[in-house]
């Protein structure tokens, strides 16, 4: 490989140079440091040195050429075995040069760059309240200066929005109901065309193919909810790790988990489609639909069956608040054998939720709200809790769907049931 | 203008003899330094021309003047401050000299760091701005009873800026052990030395300071040591600094971005080049048998080894990213921090 | 540990610690046009001279780069120079020497010489002096990386961050303010104490605006906030003390607990101090802001003449209305 020796800017910011007259001619024979050329510059004309020694091979250019800086000038076969070397360049080039935009990234560690709503008048301060709020800043009326939103106003905002989900605490500690708000505002979406990607793209791949394979039935029924209230009331004062995230939801799932374990068929699901196989379990994996900003995600505790009561709690917490903050591990959201869906946090009382790929039930609870109850013949306020049973048809037939979900409400309309450890 | 005087006698100083005037080994020295000098400069020059350095000032013309002033002093207490022409002149101060400038020639920080004890500063490039370093150093050492002179070159354009008429008032009254040596080689890049000042001479300035100003012939080695001699021994006797002119012609570029010819007349080049002190001296040595083809061809391979290794050495000096964050301050604010990792995360991507 | 305490003022708490310091290491070394014989002409150096020396109490010629350059060599001797600017308006006839010498020649030599430099010099407005007497240049210093800024707005401060100063093995310019002199006086330690560098001080804490300062303009401020509390706005003051190196850790703190903040310079407006506290406020605390951030400093034109000097100074009053500003935005 032979010896390239480049123009090198000698003059502090040349580009190029003109040959005024080669010294050597393919075939000779050059020492280090002998002159090969002379060149013109804008501010002098020098000799060039060779920096080897050895044979020229090829002169890359002719008397009169104008050569940039780093092109070739001539190629020299070096007489020593070495392997050429780089011309080593001054300046040190280890140090790497970076745009201005990655500059700001990694200086300013607090920047955010969220886009919010253009046009809207509100502090730093008062637009991550919101973020955190989850209030959409468009939708909020300023009472601040020049309309400016004030923080007061963006709580307002926020306990409006709240005032939906009193009574039935969500999966989440604190104002649930916002976490299902996209960024934007809940149910908010520019007009024009989106695409669908990301999580959004998911579930509506999921959602499709589950509608379409599973043959859904639906059994639906209220209970009388005093003495679920009463029992996590008190469970609640236990001393007992767990006993402070105790919730009526939890409660649900302890009775679910127990129904689970006495029909094994609930557990398990169709494969193939057209139907193959019927898979059964050995644990219960109990899925937790959650809502995030970025829409419904359902992580699983796994062997949900060989846990108490205050860890099955403790764990639905946990779990929940990883997946309201979207932090949770996709391989937490995997293997579920059965889903619970509380829709009653986001106010609801009736739905018919969709069964989940790779499960054959699912069971959806609404908001606990006061109804007129009929009990020894006189009608009475009471806490009703509906719940509706999904099931896979080509699995489960109606006498098992009602033994399982009866199975649930009488464990919820007796409490103490699911203290009784097996 | 005062002449050189000659002391006569051999000066005693602490440990070390220093003569009055250079005897013939000592001839011999200065000459092996001079052609090691002129050897050096002209590779450095080609290195540049290959891209493999930045810009390099060549000492052409100027070697006796810097050689033999640095043979007047004691390297092991005397400390020289060059401007940028010197450090391959420096050879007596020992080999990190030129270690560390073949460093600063490739761009490479470390070039800045001559280590202790070698009592050399780094190059300077703001003309003058050594010269008040020059009085603060020497001042300091008689504060602290330290014994020694520093020694400061600038050149003839340099004698115009303002620090040199500070430092040097500063000195006078100061009375402080430094000796500026102003090597007058008729030239500031284009500016001739009557363009420069209107003085008799840039010696003559020091009666501006009340310290005594010599004119010296600064081909000529001898001359050159014992006006330094001399100066030396009026500062390590308490009599203060004194003011050296040394009369050179610069044979070449100003630097490698200069092209001299647009401005030196060729017949006072050719005049210069008639009295190349290299030449001049080889020629007074050889008649005198004290050197020989031989004697100086070895002495030339040996030169371009040792820079040949010198540049090795430097272009195999380690460079991370982070040293650009290094020596601003002992330890680094919260903000240089920051940057500090910023280059370090950058560095790992490369 | 002694806790005595004495009243002084900034001049003699600065005076009392060059004597300390000089005792202490003798290898300290003053220079400066009438720091000897005269004491210097606010008495700052008063009987150095007649305790130390000649040698080292030094009355040198007026040449201000010779000062700064001369510094230098004495650095490089091993000895702890403290120059003084007589003003730090004349620091440009030395400029080049402090910026492109001292501030390099750590990392020029890359640490072979040791430039424990110590520049004092006084500035600052309200005393009708003539031109470039008062002058504030502190965010042009700010400006070179190399050397720290140390501007002190009590003699409790002065006399620890000149300690910190002089000990320190970079170069630091302190400032002092020439009304603060003999117009701060306050409780100083007797024995020896040292405020470091890069060490804010909130003098008084609030939740609702905190005014940002250094120098003789932190006690203008302090009055303002403390003015405010009858009002009901809760004002917490920061006093920087060295404005190289940044106390950014308690700048981020104060700021993001109040949301609300005033930076008060003496300097003009255009490319002062206060920029760059602001810049740092957006890097570090934007989300926490309710407010913009008010400047409060000189005008963009030369220092003026002493008929029109109380317009210019930023006093009580305009501190005030910036406070009440920051307040009304949010």
């Amino acid at each position: 490989m032979p010896f390239e020796f480049r123009l090198p800017d000698i003059g502090e910011g040349l580009e190029d140079a003109e040959i005024v007259s080669w010294y050597v001619s393919p075939g000779d024979v050059v020492e280090r440091d002998q002159s090969l050329l002379e060149v013109l510059t804008d501010k002098a004309s020098s000799e060039l040195p060779s920096p080897v020694a050895g044979k020229v091979i090829k002169l890359a250019g002719q008397e009169g050429d104008r050569i940039k800086v780093g092109e070739i000038l001539i190629e020299i076969e070096e007489l020593n075995a070495t392997p050429p070397k780089e011309n080593p360049s001054y300046e040190s080039e280890e140090i790497e040069k970076h745009a201005p935009e990655e500059n700001l990234s990694n200086f300013n560690e607090n920047a955010g760059f969220i886009s919010v709503t253009p046009k809207v008048k509100a502090s730093p301060a008062t637009r991550k309240l919101a973020r955190e709020l989850a209030v959409d800043l468009a939708s909020v009326s300023g009472t601040g200066p020049s309309g400016r939103i004030t923080n007061d106003d963006v709580r307002l905002a926020s306990t409006s929005n709240e005032k939906r989900n009193e009574t039935l605490p969500s999966s989440s500690d604190n104002k649930g109901s916002s976490s299902l708000l996209e960024l934007s505002g809940l149910g908010y979406m520019e007009p024009g065309e989106h695409e669908i990607k990301g999580v959004r793209g998911v579930i509506a791949k999921n959602m499709s193919s589950a509608w379409a394979e599973i043959p859904h039935i639906h059994s639906l029924d209220e209970i009388d909810a005093s003495l679920l209230i009463d029992f996590r009331n008190r469970l609640k004062k236990v001393d007992r790790q767990g006993a402070s995230n105790i919730t009526p939801l939890s409660i649900v799932a302890a009775a679910t988990v127990r129904a689970l374990k006495k029909y094994p068929m609930m557990n398990g699901h169709v494969e193939g489609n057209p139907a193959e196989k019927i898979i059964i379990p050995t644990s219960v994996n109990l899925g937790i639909a959650v809502a995030s900003n970025s829409g419904l995600l359902v992580p699983v505790i796994n062997e949900a069956n060989s846990i108490d009561i205050f860890q099955l709690a403790e764990k639905i917490a946990e779990i929940v608040e990883l997946a309201r903050d979207q932090k949770i591990a996709a391989k937490q959201m995997q293997g579920a054998t059965f889903t619970i869906t509380n829709y009653g946090s986001l106010g609801g009382r009736w739905a018919l939720p969709i069964i989940s790929l790779g499960q054959a039930g699912i069971l959806g609870i609404g908001k606990i709200e006061e109804r007129p109850v009929a009990l020894d013949g006189k009608v009475e306020a009471r806490p009703t809790l509906p719940i509706v049973l999904g099931a896979d048809h080509r699995l489960i037939d109606g006498d098992v769907a009602e033994a399982f979900k009866n199975s649930i409400m009488d464990d919820l309309q007796e409490p103490l049931n699911l203290l009784v450890t097996e | 203008m005062t002449k050189t005087t000659l002391a006569g006698n051999v000066q005693l100083y602490g440990f070390w003899r220093i003569m009055s005037k250079p005897d013939d080994k000592q001839l011999q020295m200065i000459l092996e330094d001079m052609v090691v000098a002129r050897t050096q400069a002209g590779r450095l020059w080609n290195l540049q021309r290959q891209g493999q350095v930045g810009t390099i000032a060549p000492i052409d013309g100027h070697e006796a003047a810097i050689v033999g002033a640095v043979h007047a002093l004691e390297p092991e207490s005397d400390w020289v401050l060059p401007q940028y022409r010197e450090p391959l002149g420096l050879r007596r101060y020992g080999p990190e000299v030129l270690d560390a400038f073949m460093l600063y020639n490739l761009g490479h920080p470390a070039g800045g760091h001559i280590p202790d004890p070698i009592k050399v500063a780094p190059s300077q490039i703001s003309l003058a701005a050594s010269i008040p370093h020059a009085v603060g150093l020497a001042w300091g050492m008689s504060l602290k009873d330290e014994p020694g002179v520093v020694l400061v070159f600038f050149g003839d354009g340099a004698s115009s800026e303002g620090d040199f008429y500070e430092a040097g008032n500063l000195a006078g009254v100061l009375k402080a052990p430094v000796i500026f040596f102003c090597v007058n080689n008729q030239w500031a890049i284009s500016t001739p030395t009557h363009l420069q000042t209107a003085a008799d001479s840039f010696a003559s300035k020091a009666e501006a300071f009340g310290i005594p100003g010599v004119t010296v012939d600064g081909n000529d080695p001898a001359a050159v040591y014992e006006a330094v001699f001399e100066a030396r021994k009026r500062a390590t006797t308490g009599k203060g600094p004194t003011l050296i002119e040394a009369t050179v012609y610069r044979l070449g570029a100003h630097t490698t971005a200069d092209d001299p010819t647009r401005y030196v007349p060729s017949d006072d080049l050719s005049a210069a080049q008639e009295k190349d002190p290299v030449h001049m001296l080889t020629k007074e040595l050889t008649d005198r048998n004290l050197w020989s083809d031989s004697t100086q061809k070895k002495i030339e391979a040996t030169a371009l080894e040792r820079m040949d290794e010198a540049f090795e050495k430097a272009k195999t000096t380690p460079l991370s990213p982070d040293s650009l964050m290094n020596h601003c301050f002992v330890s680094d604010t919260p903000r240089q921090l920051r940057q500090r990792s910023f280059l370090m995360d950058a560095g790992d991507t490369s | 540990m002694n806790n005595k305490v004495s009243e002084l003022s900034m001049l003699e708490a600065i005076n009392e610690t060059l004597h300390s310091e000089m005792a202490r290491d003798e290898r300290v070394v003053v220079l400066g046009e009438d720091v000897g014989r005269n004491g210097g002409v606010f008495r700052a150096t008063e009987g150095l001279i007649e305790k130390f020396g000649e040698s080292r109490v030094v009355d040198t010629p007026i040449s201000e780069a010779a000062i700064a350059g001369s510094a230098v060599g004495l650095a490089m001797a091993g000895l702890v120079p403290v120059a003084e600017m007589q003003f730090l308006g004349f620091s440009y006839q030395a400029m080049h020497q402090i910026a492109g010498q001292i501030a390099r020649l750590r990392y020029r030599t890359q640490s072979r010489f040791e430039p424990q430099i110590t520049i004092r010099a006084p500035f600052g407005g309200g005393v009708r002096t003539p031109e470039l007497h008062s002058d504030s240049l502190e965010a042009q210093f700010a400006n070179i990386p190399g050397l720290k800024i140390a501007m002190p707005s009590t003699a409790a401060d002065a006399k620890g961050l000149l300690t910190s100063a002089i000990r320190d093995p970079d170069p630091v310019l302190f400032l002092e303010p020439l009304r603060g002199y003999r117009g701060i006086r306050d409780l100083v330690p007797d024995e020896e104490h040292i405020v470091p560098l890069g060490q804010a001080n909130l003098i008084k804490t609030g939740d609702d605006v905190v005014i940002i300062s250094w120098s003789y303009q932190v006690e203008l401020s302090r009055r303002v906030a403390e003015s405010f509390e009858e009002e009901g706005i809760s004002v917490a003051v920061l006093d920087l003390r060295s404005i190289v190196p940044l106390d950014i850790e308690a700048l981020i703190e104060i700021v993001s607990h109040c949301g609300r903040a005033v930076v008060v310079q003496e300097a003009p407006e255009t490319g002062g101090f206060a920029s760059e506290i602001i810049a740092t406020i957006n890097d570090e605390c934007f989300w926490s802001l309710e407010a913009p951030v008010v400047r409060v400093s000189g005008f963009d034109v030369p220092y003026p003449v002493g008929m029109l000097e109380n317009l210019y100074v930023p006093d009580e009053t305009r501190i005030r209305s910036a406070v009440l500003k920051t307040m009304e935005n949010g």
